[in-house]
This record gives structure tokens, sequence and C-alpha cells, in this order.
């Protein structure tokens, strides 16, 4: 033990303090920005509104809250699985060889006349299809999966390269490596939803501009990530080949693509996983795939149609995650 | 035939990795390295494949002198044994071993991984020369045992048909009995391909047995170079002196004349 002069005694060592004034003082301030942020944010609505949820199950006091919800589900159930086209707008209707699970319905339904002032009974025939909602969802629901798949794999199309410019280790010079990663941070900044838009002004609505918009985003994320795994995999074998000659791209085929590989693939999966949830919502822009048949159905009050579409969105999400959770235990 | 003329290397700080040393070394001789940690074994090795340049001295290559012009030409003619191996772990053994002529395949041959008939049976051939089998052929390297994977990297090192093999203390991380088996697959390689093998070894018991020659430096002086026959403890010593108590190797003990015997037996 060294003691020098300037040492003191154990009973009078410096000790710290948990709570000085200081940290008082940044909890003080802490506390009134969270005050005024909350009241832009409408905090204190939101907490009243929904304790306000119990008191409505109590019995106590209406909420709105709950009515709203209720309101959605009255008419959300029961699903619908039909679907029925007025017979009058088919061409060469032939009633004697109806489709497969298909029925003719009359309804007979009162129309008010405003010339004469009077109801009539008016009878309209319908093609009533049994399934016809739901393979009607069902194919909007592959066009989804089809647009996450397209905009996964023009994703890793734009990463590949992206991806090896933007290594340290790959890069040909410092100005390139910075320009392609200030690029994907671009890409990555731009919400899929936003650069959808865009697109839909561009290429019209339909699932071009979704696909595009995944791809857009998606490659920046997949680059970016492509490019830390390059510049992380271990530098041993890549510099063994290198001092026998051998050129860059070589080397990074042989020793750095295989090491990288399998951490790419489990990316890619997840990502293609995410392009499918995400393209669920593009829709609503405009972008194709189901979310317009969301929104389409949403902004008549379809709230039956909706439900079906919800249902098929969860059904189809939580297959891809146990099929992907397959995929991977067996890749890994 | 190599020769080292006066070379040194000698770092900024001042630590002299190597210095002033003087070498000849002939074609398909077989040199151990011996010496501390920190001694100049690696320097030495470097800068027949451009990893260390010499501050003064020339190394002449078969009456070439290396410098950094010709130094990619020279590195397609040495290649290297690692200590860490330094294998693409998640490739099969085939195509580790046919990397090893990397600077020589054509580009979209490697690009595709779909490598010539020629160079496939080539690499059987060093294959089955390490002792590694036909059911190893397409197995992850990762899935061999560390002395099957230094096999591997044996192999992978004589694929290019190189003049000269630098082995960075090839057994270091293998138990004795893997390491004797190692080595001796190196040495038949190394005599099967004419190829000089200039190796570093901790293991002095080692050197004793597989080296036609050994070289000991200490603190980048060369300390003594000649035959296994001609080691003594005391030499071993002052090479070893000073080192931490058990960086000093069991000193051989073996009788001589086994080791005489076997490096006389190729000779």
């Amino acid at each position: 033990m060294k003691h020098s002069e300037t040492e003191r005694p154990w009973k009078n060592w410096e000790l710290q303090k948990a709570i000085s004034p200081k940290t008082l003082l940044l909890l003080l301030l802490v506390v009134v920005l969270l005050t005024f942020s909350a009241k832009n944010t409408e905090m204190d609505k939101a907490a009243i509104e929904t304790g306000g949820i119990a008191l409505h199950f109590l019995g106590i006091k209406d909420s709105k809250v709950v009515n709203g919800a209720m309101n959605f589900v009255a008419e959300a159930f029961p699903f619908q699985i039909e679907d029925r086209v007025e017979i009058d707008r088919i061409d060469n209707f032939d009633p004697n060889n109806l489709p497969v699970f298909s029925r003719v319905e009359v309804v007979i339904e009162s129309e008010y006349d405003t010339l004469t002032d009077t109801t009539e009974q008016v009878e309209t025939r319908y093609l009533t299809h049994s399934f016809g909602y739901v393979i009607k969802a069902g194919k909007k629901m592959i066009e989804t999966i089809e647009m996450g798949f397209w905009g996964t794999f023009i994703s890793i199309l734009i990463s590949l390269p992206l991806g090896i410019l933007a290594s340290k280790n790959y890069t040909p010079n410092r100005f390139v490596y910075n320009v392609i990663r200030m690029q994907l941070s671009l890409h990555r900044a731009l919400p899929e939803i936003i650069v959808a838009l865009f697109l839909v002004l561009m290429y019209g609505f339909g699932p071009i501009p979704g696909v595009l918009a995944l791809a857009i985003h998606t490659s920046g994320v997949l680059a970016k990530f492509f490019a830390d795994e390059i510049e992380n995999s271990d530098p041993g074998p890549q510099g063994a080949l290198r001092s026998t000659g051998a050129s860059r791209i070589k080397v990074l085929r042989i020793a750095v693509f295989p090491q990288v590989f399998p951490a790419f693939v489990a990316y890619v999966q997840y990502i293609f996983e995410r392009n499918i949830r995400t393209a669920t919502v593009l829709g609503i822009v405009g972008a194709g795939g189901i979310g317009m048949e969301l929104k389409g159905r949403w902004d008549l009050f379809d709230y039956s149609h909706v439900s079906t579409v919800l249902l098929m969105i969860f059904l189809t999400v939580i297959a891809l995650e146990g099929i992907s959770q397959k995929i991977r235990s067996r890749t890994m | 035939m190599i020769r080292f003329n006066q070379v040194s290397r000698i770092y900024p700080d001042g630590t002299r990795a190597a210095d002033s040393i003087t070498l000849q070394i002939r074609k398909g001789e077989i040199c151990v390295l011996l010496g501390p940690s920190g001694a100049g074994k690696s320097t030495l090795m470097g800068m027949l494949n451009g990893m260390v340049t010499p501050t003064e001295g020339t190394v002449v290559f078969e009456g070439e002198t290396i410098t950094r012009h010709n130094v990619k030409k020279m590195q397609q003619r040495v290649s290297m044994v690692h200590q860490q191996l330094h294998l693409v772990s998640r490739m099969s053994v085939i195509n580790n071993v046919i990397s090893g002529k990397l600077a020589k395949t054509p580009l979209w041959q490697t690009l595709i991984q779909a490598f010539s008939e020629t160079d496939k049976r080539r690499a059987c051939e060093l294959i089955d020369e390490v002792s590694l089998e036909e059911r190893h052929l397409y197995r992850p390297v990762s899935t061999l045992s560390g002395g099957q994977q230094q096999r591997v990297a044996i192999a992978r090192a004589f694929m290019g048909e190189p003049e000269v093999v630098l082995a960075d203390e090839p057994v270091a991380a293998l138990d004795p009995n893997v390491s004797r088996s190692v080595l001796n697959n190196l040495k038949k390689a190394s005599r099967n391909h004419n190829a000089t093998v200039l190796c570093s070894l901790h293991q002095v018991e080692y050197a004793m047995e597989f080296a036609d020659r050994i070289i000991a430096l200490r603190k980048g002086k060369l300390v003594f170079d000649g035959t296994p026959s001609e080691m003594t403890d005391d030499i071993l010593d002052q090479v070893y002196k000073g080192s931490a108590p058990n960086a000093r190797p069991p000193v051989h003990t073996a009788s001589p004349v086994a080791s005489v015997a076997l490096a006389g037996g190729y000779n």
C-alpha cells in the first residue's frame, strides 16, 4: 500500500450524493417540458377517455370510445362471405347454366320516386356467389403477397451492388463510399407510404407504385446491413487469399460471401415478411393490394367486408410468421 | 534459392523485428524457425510474401529481388499456412483447397464457384495427400476437427503449385499427436511438390524431428543456423533465456539419432 501525503483517512473520503441539486433541477425541467408536450398531444384527454371505458362498463357513464368501437362491431359481423352482382349488368346471362356455388336471388326493394311522390316495389335479380367475396379478397391478398415478393426481389438486386460499394473494405474509394452511404440513408429515411403517394402520382393506381416504394425503402435497409456484414466478416481468410495475389473481387466472392450469406438470407426473409405486412397498408394510398379493397370498403361503411379483409390479413400474417419461423430453424 | 541479404525491419518506435539477417535457403529445404514470441520469425517469413517490407537489405528469390513492383507476382509463387487457419469456414473442403490458386482461376469460374475439372482433380489429389477422405470433400470446413482443418489449410497452400510454403506456427493450436501427423503431412507434401518450407514452431522437439535445418532467432538477431543434430541445450538456453518461465519449451531429449535418420531418410 502506498500512502502519499495527500491521501486522507477513509473516514474523510469524499462520497458522491445520489441526488444532487443538479439532478433535481434537471428533473424539474423534464417535468415542465413533458407537461407542455402532453397538453399538445392531448394526453390528458386520452387519459380521461380511456378511463371512461371502465366507467362505461361499470354502467356509470356512457363512453364515446366504447360507442365508436361498438358501431363497428355491430356492423362487422357476420363476416361478408357472399358476393352478388345485378343480373342486368351481366352480358349473355344464361339462367340455366349458372356458375358453381352460384344462385339467383330476387330482392324486392321499395324505391321512392320524387316526381310522383310514390313508393314503388322494384324487383332486382342478383347472381349471388356463395364464396364470392372471400375469393375476391383472397385474390387481393395474393396480389399483396406478390407485391411483397417483388418489392423484396428488386430490393435485393439494388442492395447487392450498393452494399459492396458501401462497405469500407471493398469500396473503390472514400468518395463513392460516402455518396452511397448517404443514398442508402435517404432510402431508409423515406417512409414507404409517402414514397407510394408520390409514385401513385407518377405511375397511377395499382401495384406498381407499391412494389417500387417497398423496393426503395427496404433496399436502404438491406444494403446497409449487407455492407456492415461485409465489414465485420472475419478478415483472416480474406488476408490469406489476398496474400496469394488474388484480386479483390475474387476474395469478396470466395472469402466474404460464404461468411455473410446465411445472415443475409435471414435478413431477406425478415424483409420479405415485413414487406407483405407493409404492402397491406400501402393500398390505402392507392398503391395496390388488399389495402385498396380495405380502404374502399371502409369509406363505404361496409364494415362486414372490412372485417373479412382484416381477418384475411391477420391469418396471412400469422401463417407467414409460422412458415418463416420454420424455414429459419431449418437454415440456421 | 532464397537469399536474405542483411535484411532488417525497424519499426518507427525503434523495435528491431529483424536485425541484419543474412541467410541462404536452398530449394526444397525444410527450415524451422525457432525463437520466443517477438523474436522475428513471422517478420522474416512475411518478407517473402510481401506482408513485411524490409527497411534495410534485400530479399532475393530465385535471382529476383522482391520489390514493391513484383510483389504480386511473387505472392503467386509463395503460399502460407496460418496458425489461425484462415479457412472460409462455411465453404466446402474442396472449394477451400481450390481457393489456394484463386489468383490463377478465371473470374467467371470464381463468381459462380464452378471450378474446372482439372482444378477439382488436383484438389482431390492434395486432399488425399494430407490423409483426408472422399467423404470430407463437400463438408463445410467448420464441421471438421482442428487437425483436419489444418490439413485442409496445408492442401490449400500447395494448390497454387508454390515454390515456397510459409507456415506460421501451424500446430500451435493442436494436441501433440495431431501436431505430429500434421507436420508429417506438410513434410510429405513439400517433398512431393519440391517446395521449400519455412515453418515457425514453438515446440523444439517437433523442430528436431521435422526440420532439415533449424534457424533460431532472438530479438530479431540470428542466433543459430544449422541441422537439428548440431542443436544443443546451451544454444536453446541462449535462444529462450529471459523469456517467461514456461515459454521455454522442453529441451529436446529424444535420441538425436532418430531425427537425423528421419531427416536423412529423405535426402
